[in-house]
């Protein structure tokens, strides 16, 4: 496996020792795999763990899905992990930012009842 | 079946490899909801899929039907012919973007309350009544595929596959953890349900933990690890059809599980030393348990 695949792969099944490794590997935090995709856009969403090493080290939380349009930030609204969602705009993710089906980040947090995502970012 | 899964399905990462073939995080194009992708490759013939992989699907699609909350949505199934010869079977499972050991890892010091671990426990083990009562056996229960939800709602994953792939595969040698894994198997004896009792129990300790209670490097290590907390058991209670003596472990002086499992409650602690029992047979059922008394404390 090529090492932007096993980065991926680090985040996505929430393994935070191995994506701290690979870090100090000097793998590219941005770089994609061969799907195209981050490891913050195809992270496990409920854990914080690698949420905050990705964007602690310069993950940028504004990359969206080439094939939906989606970000991070809306994958973590409508999933309803608010401690993701938190640290996503306090990296600076942006939160008007549309999906191709023109949909917000509290429109999709919304559509999944989850209501205390929709409070926080109405809060903003 | 479907035909072309895909045209609606794109992977994005990949999650699982090893024996059971590749997993695929991947995104469904219609919903944008994030889905498993669980691939398996068939030998077919003339008269298409053989009639085992068929009715192992055809078991997971019926149970579809129940709507249970506490297992993954099978939402899908395609077969892609690849060749004259094969065809590869694709699973389209429901993927809940937190597993159990994320969400130990996350809870504050000092860990989970009490009442926390008592609704999980309740839930795993009504997800696993479940798949008991189909004749299921999960084999391979361990925190990484016990999913939870934002909310908090257990969602068992990985069951139902061991024999579709078991049938068709070679198995590839893969390191697979040994931590969560029954007496009976370790010793290669008969199995049944009765493993996955065990699993849980360890899971259930983990949980007052926050590390595993059995983390053996090789199967004759972890039964050592086993008999140091449970107790050496009997000649009598040893296996037959197996080939490891028991005499090749040294005896413990038997310990209260409160000394490996410090903030379980009385209840607690009788119901994992039921599932923790060493003759599968006298090993409590998931549906015994979900009667014990622990799930009335509060």
């Amino acid at each position: 496996m090529i090492r932007e695949d096993e980065f991926a792969s680090a985040a996505a099944t929430g393994n935070v020792e191995h994506v701290g490794m690979l870090l100090q590997d000097g793998v590219d935090v941005n770089a994609v795999n061969r799907f195209g995709r981050t490891p913050l856009q195809v992270m496990m969403m409920g854990n914080t763990a690698v949420a905050r090493l990705l964007l602690e080290n310069g993950a940028n939380p504004n990359v969206s899905d080439h094939s939906t349009g989606t970000t991070p930030l809306h994958d973590a609204a409508r999933e309803g992990f608010l401690d993701t969602v938190k640290l996503l705009i306090q990296f600076q993710a942006d939160i008007s930012v549309k999906d191709y089906r023109s949909r917000r980040p509290i429109d999709l947090a919304q559509e999944n009842g989850h209501l205390n995502v929709v409070y926080f970012l109405e809060s903003l | 079946m479907a035909q072309d899964a895909a045209v609606q399905y794109e992977p994005v990462a990949e999650i699982g490899g090893g024996a059971y073939g590749t997993v695929y995080k991947a995104r469904d194009r219609q919903s944008g909801q994030f889905v498993a992708l669980k691939s398996v490759r068939v030998q077919t013939d003339q008269d298409g899929l053989p009639l085992s992989t068929v009715r192992e699907v055809a078991l997971l699609k019926r149970l579809e039907q129940f709507d249970h909350p506490n297992v993954v949505k099978l939402m899908d199934v395609c077969a892609t012919l690849r060749t004259d010869h094969e065809t590869k079977v694709t699973l389209v499972f429901e993927h809940v973007d937190q597993d159990l050991k994320t969400y130990l890892d996350k809870a504050p010091s000092p860990g989970l309350p009490a009442s926390q671990i008592q609704d999980l426990m309740q839930q795993l083990m009504c997800g696993l009544a479940f798949l008991h009562s189909n004749c299921i056996i999960h084999r391979d229960l361990k925190p990484e595929n016990i999913l939870v939800t934002s909310r908090g709602q257990v969602k068992l994953a990985d069951f139902g596959l061991a024999r579709i792939y078991s049938c068709h595969m070679a198995l590839t040698p893969v390191v697979v953890t040994l931590w969560y894994r029954a007496p009976e198997v370790l010793l290669q004896s008969t199995y049944a349900t009765p493993v996955d009792i065990w699993s849980t129990g360890c899971i259930f300790a983990e949980m007052f933990r926050r590390k595993p209670l059995f983390c053996g490097e090789s199967e004759v290590d972890q039964l050592g690890k086993i008999f140091e907390v449970i107790g050496l058991p009997t000649e009598e209670d040893w296996p037959t059809d197996v080939t490891l003596s028991q005499r090749n472990f040294s005896p413990f002086s038997n310990r209260p599980i409160t000394d490996f499992v410090p903030e379980i409650s009385h209840q607690g602690a009788d119901l994992l030393l039921e599932m923790l029992t060493f003759d599968p047979l006298r090993r409590i059922s998931a549906l015994n348990a979900l009667d014990h008394l622990y799930f009335q404390e509060g």
